[in-house]
């Protein structure tokens, strides 16, 4: 296992050491003392395990494909933006547009998300235990995203063919979005999802699969229809 | 949806190169208030690279009964030991002493009014680039251009002992770049109200031209200077510092994480759309508020939760 102390280096620095120990062979490496130090473990394309033991700031895990990656403490802005595939795992909070534009892979926060969760999302998996913020799953367009806990204002805005569940309530929908019927194939996937990202005491204070709700795009905005020209005066 | 989708879109882009970083720091327990210098001077140094242009801080220390605490900026062309005198002369007529000089500000404490205007007039008569950059029982601010490390080379501020302040560090985006137009703001003529924003307020110019209808006078075109003269009035209008702070969000359009404090009060807005980042932390000893994380992990240790707040929060502590 490879331990790099990010205490007195740049960003750079911390990122070429984790490069460095990939090249070296490791395939467990931990950053500790990150201090929320923004842009850390970007661009990994390994499938290697990466600990940050505490915090990280802006757009940790962005432009990944492969890795598996852990926060320990809470992530700023923009967590695993554009990620291709792996794994993201943050203990605590997550800050705005946090999973924007994934086009694969898994997210899982335990905590809280703030505004613009899973925005234009291209596919993965996007779980949340705690509640998200403002304009969740604007224009998302596949993939699935999951949050245990409350939504925020104007939820699934604008959105093509990404499906959401929501374990709480919902402030308010947005532009074109739909709470749909729960199937079966949709409760069990709700119940893998949680009992494989979620330790099982956690999972046990999340509310149960069948009583998530779904969320889906109402489909009026993906062709045009002069009939809607309220809809559209809204969501443009 | 107010907002065009599109613009949110820009916006959205935008918010990862607009910069400007703000601080908050507040003491729940009133264990620590010999540190509270240091600890913003730390937080501010972690967001020195958000804003290079100029820093400043607003800090909440002990009250003297019956006085307030006066800064005052001596200009801008270097006049400062004639400035000084001239201040010094006019504000004697309000009970003042204790006068002391820091690089181009002038500190001295004047007998407690219901009415500063006599004052601000007097002290602002003596020409166009003096200004009352403070006044309060327990606010000080002290800001100018350059980085938190140059502020605390002329002002010391880690050195400052109280429960609370706040403090910026500038990244200008449309007005110029001088000690008037750096943050925080004083709510002029307001006693112990002091903010800092980073966003835009983009109804900034209509609101202006309405405030100076009414005799308000603006000092820059900083566009977060509203922001003051926005609260002072909702707070002369009798508003408590949660009300007035929850008006901004339906008054005032655009970007906006706020924070405000007073001589009671400390407290965070962000605006409907959550386009600036806030971070929190609360324990039971601190509540700690900045833009980035960083600045947080930075200069306070221990363990402790983070989270950024959401869309339309307000959240207040009294002192």
């Amino acid at each position: 296992m490879a331990e790099i102390d990010a205490t007195g280096r740049s960003t750079r620095e911390i990122n070429l050491a984790i490069r460095q120990s990939i090249a070296e062979g490791s395939t467990n490496i931990t950053v500790v003392n990150p201090g929320a130090r923004h842009n850390l473990a970007v661009a990994i394309l390994e499938p290697v395990h990466i600990r940050i033991a505490g915090s990280a700031g802006y757009y940790c895990g962005g432009l990944i494909d492969g890795p598996s990656i852990e926060i320990e403490g809470s992530a700023g802005w923009g967590l695993a933006e554009s990620m291709l595939s792996g794994t993201l795992r943050v203990h605590g909070n997550a800050g705005s547009g946090a999973a924007a534009a994934i086009r694969g892979g898994t997210v899982v926060i335990r905590g809280d998300a703030a505004a613009r969760l899973g925005v234009s999302m291209k596919g993965g998996l996007v779980i949340v235990a705690g509640n998200c913020g403002y304009m969740a799953g604007f224009m998302a367009q596949k993939g699935t995203l999951i949050v245990c806990g409350d939504a925020g204002d104007a939820f699934a805005d604008s959105m093509y063919a990404t499906v959401c569940y929501v374990g709480g309530k919902i402030n308010s929908l947005g532009t074109d979005a739909v709470v749909s019927t729960m199937e079966t194939g949709d409760t069990e996937q709700v119940e893998q999802a949680l009992s494989t990202y979620f330790p099982a005491d956690l999972r046990k204070t999340k509310p149960a699969a069948a009583n998530f709700k779904k969320v889906v795009a109402g489909r009026k905005l993906w062709n045009f229809d002069k009939r809607d020209w309220r809809i559209w005066q809204e969501a443009l | 949806m107010l907002l065009s989708k599109r613009i949110l879109a820009v916006y959205y882009e935008d918010t990862k190169t607009t910069m400007c970083g703000i601080i908050g720091y507040f003491d729940k327990t009133g264990a620590n208030e010999g540190s509270l210098g240091e600890v913003l001077l730390r937080m501010l140094q972690a967001l020195a690279c958000r804003g290079p242009d100029s820093a400043g801080v607003a800090m909440f220390g002990t009250h003297r009964p019956n006085y307030f605490v006066a800064q005052v900026k001596l200009g801008d062309n270097g006049q400062h030991a004639d400035r000084a005198r001239q201040v010094n002369a006019l504000a004697l007529n309000f009970g003042a002493q204790e006068f002391s000089q820091s690089d181009s500000y002038l500190r001295f404490m004047i007998r407690e009014v219901d009415n500063l205007k006599p004052f601000l007039s007097s002290i602002e008569s003596i020409g166009r680039d003096v200004e009352v950059v403070s006044v309060g029982r327990r606010l000080e601010i002290v800001k100018q251009v350059g980085s938190p490390s140059r502020l605390e080379q002329a002002f010391k501020i880690s050195k400052f002992s109280g429960r609370y302040g706040i403090g910026h560090t500038r990244l200008s985006t449309e007005s110029v770049v001088d000690l008037s137009h750096s943050q925080p703001f004083w709510g002029h003529g307001y006693p112990d109200l002091a903010i800092v924003h980073n966003g835009h307020i983009t109804n900034y110019h209509q609101l202006r031209r309405r405030y100076e209808q009414r005799g308000v006078r603006f000092y820059t075109e900083n566009d977060s200077e509203i922001v003051a003269i926005f609260l002072a009035e909702k707070l002369r209008q009798g508003a408590d510092l949660q009300a007035a702070l929850a008006a901004m969000i339906v008054q005032l359009d655009g970007s906006f994480s706020c924070l405000a404090a007073t001589d009671s009060a400390f407290g965070f807005v962000k605006d409907a759309y959550s386009f600036k980042p806030l971070l929190v932390a609360e324990t039971d000893s601190f509540v700690a508020v900045a833009t980035e994380e960083i600045a947080l992990r930075g200069a306070i240790r221990g363990d402790y939760t983070v989270r950024e707040a959401q869309a339309k929060e307000v959240q207040v502590w009294q002192r």
